[in-house]
């Protein structure tokens, strides 16, 4: 009996979905502090201290706005294709320790890490038919360019994603976390960076924000969503963020696993796991703000022509410390 | 204590700005509220590029018979509940546009306007004064003597609160 109120506890407060939903929350208002500093601005200041709810204002206040749905899109794309992007980014949260095991700790199985990344996919392509289904000319342009983008950055994602599954001999996040005694950005930097690279380019953030670019395509794929729907398109796209670093973290930077550990491991895995997030959100949106926007053929010639060779040379290079470096050293 | 759907609703005003045949200079006005010196995203306003997203019409310009069809229309596309700010003497009254043959002189003649903010151009602390004074009439009326706000003069000379339908 005392499993189920467990397990249920697990799902809906820590770690499952309060406790990513106020991450997410959190990593926004970051975000766009950061933003505002570069920018030698203040940032959200009156909404809460320092602003820190802003985000949560944006949120309630998308809820309780009318909903409008215009008479040419096709209805039930269009009703649900937000809500199940938004369901699938917390599906794929569910497998990353973050408090030292995943959500449903029984989950981890050989092989999620394919999974994940395999949901992270589809959350996108769920986005692109919300663009395609709201019949805008922007929509369809930005959901079009979402998915040019996505479909390219995605090669080099899974191969980049392969060097740590190599260095620990397995495809399951645990084990991959598990076997990281010295994190592996310090063993393949070249992979961390061009990791971080093309997750920017999965998250459609700054030099590559071409799927949504306002100067050019109004909002992109939510140029026609309203009330509700948008406040889940935001939603997800700023879980989207943090699972990006989230995956950075986990396979790059140790997971939950930190420096200083004693009493209760929970609260100090935890406590590690988010503060690797935010560091990792940091160095992001650092990126963001100080990159200008590509064009489409550009971010098209960046990927064919040197993230993909760059991602297979990446994993021959890891190969290579696998085989003769680690030997070596051991 | 005011419930939550109305702290949300002025914490995150996200405005649109749309140009009904101004010169220019209201406009320019209004973009330097989102320059460092002026700052608003402090009060969580964002310039949205859709009339979709957008909670407040900034209008601009006296608003000629040509632009009167889209500034229509451009409201009619915004979400409920929705306010719309006339920036400048041109979008309050006409301006020195007023009784001009192909101008209708004032966003009010097309769409119900919640705040008028004079000055040709108005400066940004005006529109900020403006904004702010907008969203506290959201705010149900606090209960006692009315609190006087110190120095909060400039610019804003009248306000309506949009009737409701």
């Amino acid at each position: 009996m005392i499993d189920y109120f467990i397990l249920i506890f697990r799902i809906l407060i820590f770690p499952g979905f309060t406790f990513i939903l106020a991450l997410t929350l959190f990593c926004d208002w970051i975000e766009r502090k950061i933003e505002a500093r570069i920018q030698n601005r203040v940032g959200p200041l009156v909404a809460g201290p320092g602003g820190i709810l802003q985000p949560l204002a944006d949120f309630i206040k998308l809820l309780t706005k009318e909903d409008i749905e215009p008479t040419s899109v096709k209805r039930f794309v269009f009703k649900f294709s937000p809500l199940a992007a938004f369901a699938m980014m917390i599906f794929a949260f569910c497998f990353i320790p973050i408090d030292g095991a995943s959500v449903l700790s029984t989950t981890g199985f050989t092989g999620d890490l394919l999974i994940i990344l395999t949901f992270a996919t589809i959350a996108n392509f769920i986005l692109f038919l919300a663009g395609w289904a709201s019949n805008n000319p922007y929509g369809i342009i930005g959901s079009t360019r979402v998915l040019t983008q996505f479909l390219g950055y995605d090669i080099p994602l899974y191969i980049l994603a392969l060097s740590p599954a190599f260095l620990a001999g397995t495809l399951s996040i645990f084990g991959i976390v598990q076997s990281q005694t010295l994190p592996y950005f310090l063993l393949v930097p070249w992979a961390f960076v061009l990791f971080i690279i093309v997750m920017q380019a999965e998250l459609e953030k700054d030099p590559f924000d071409v799927p949504h670019s306002e100067s050019e395509v109004v909002g992109g794929l939510e140029t026609e969503y309203t009330g509700a729907k948008l406040a889940f398109i935001h939603l997800t796209r700023d879980v989207q963020v943090v699972f990006g670093a989230a995956l950075v973290v986990t396979l790059f930077l140790g997971g939950p696993n930190g420096p200083v550990f004693f009493g209760l491991p929970t609260f100090w895995h935890a406590l590690w796991f988010t503060l690797k997030v935010i560091l990792v959100v940091i160095i992001s949106e650092y990126l963001t703000t100080i990159f200008a926007r590509l064009r489409i053929d550009q971010v098209l010639n960046l990927n064919w022509k040197i993230m993909l060779p760059g991602a297979i040379l990446s994993l021959l290079a890891t190969l290579a410390v696998i085989n003769w470096v680690i030997p070596l050293v051991m | 204590m005011v419930d939550t759907k109305t702290w949300a609703r002025v914490k995150s005003p996200w405005v649109i700005h749309f140009n009904s045949g101004a010169c220019n200079g209201c406009d320019i006005e209004i973009v330097a509220l989102f320059t460092p010196k002026y700052d608003v995203e402090r009060f969580g306003v964002k310039l949205e590029p859709s009339p979709r997203h957008a909670d407040i019409l900034l209008v601009s310009g006296c608003v000629t018979q040509q632009c009167s069809e889209r500034l229509k229309r451009v409201y009619d596309q915004m979400p409920e509940p929705k306010f719309v700010v006339a920036v400048g003497a041109c979008a309050c009254s006409g301006g020195i546009f007023e009784g001009n043959y192909n101008v209708l002189g004032g966003a009010d003649k097309v769409v119900p306007v919640a705040a008028y903010i004079p000055g040709c151009p108005p400066r940004p602390e005006a529109m900020i004064d403006g904004l702010v004074k907008l969203l506290n009439t959201l705010n149900p009326p606090p209960k006692g003597a009315k609190k006087q706000i110190k120095g909060a003069s400039a610019g804003v000379t009248e306000e309506k609160p949009v009737a409701k339908e």
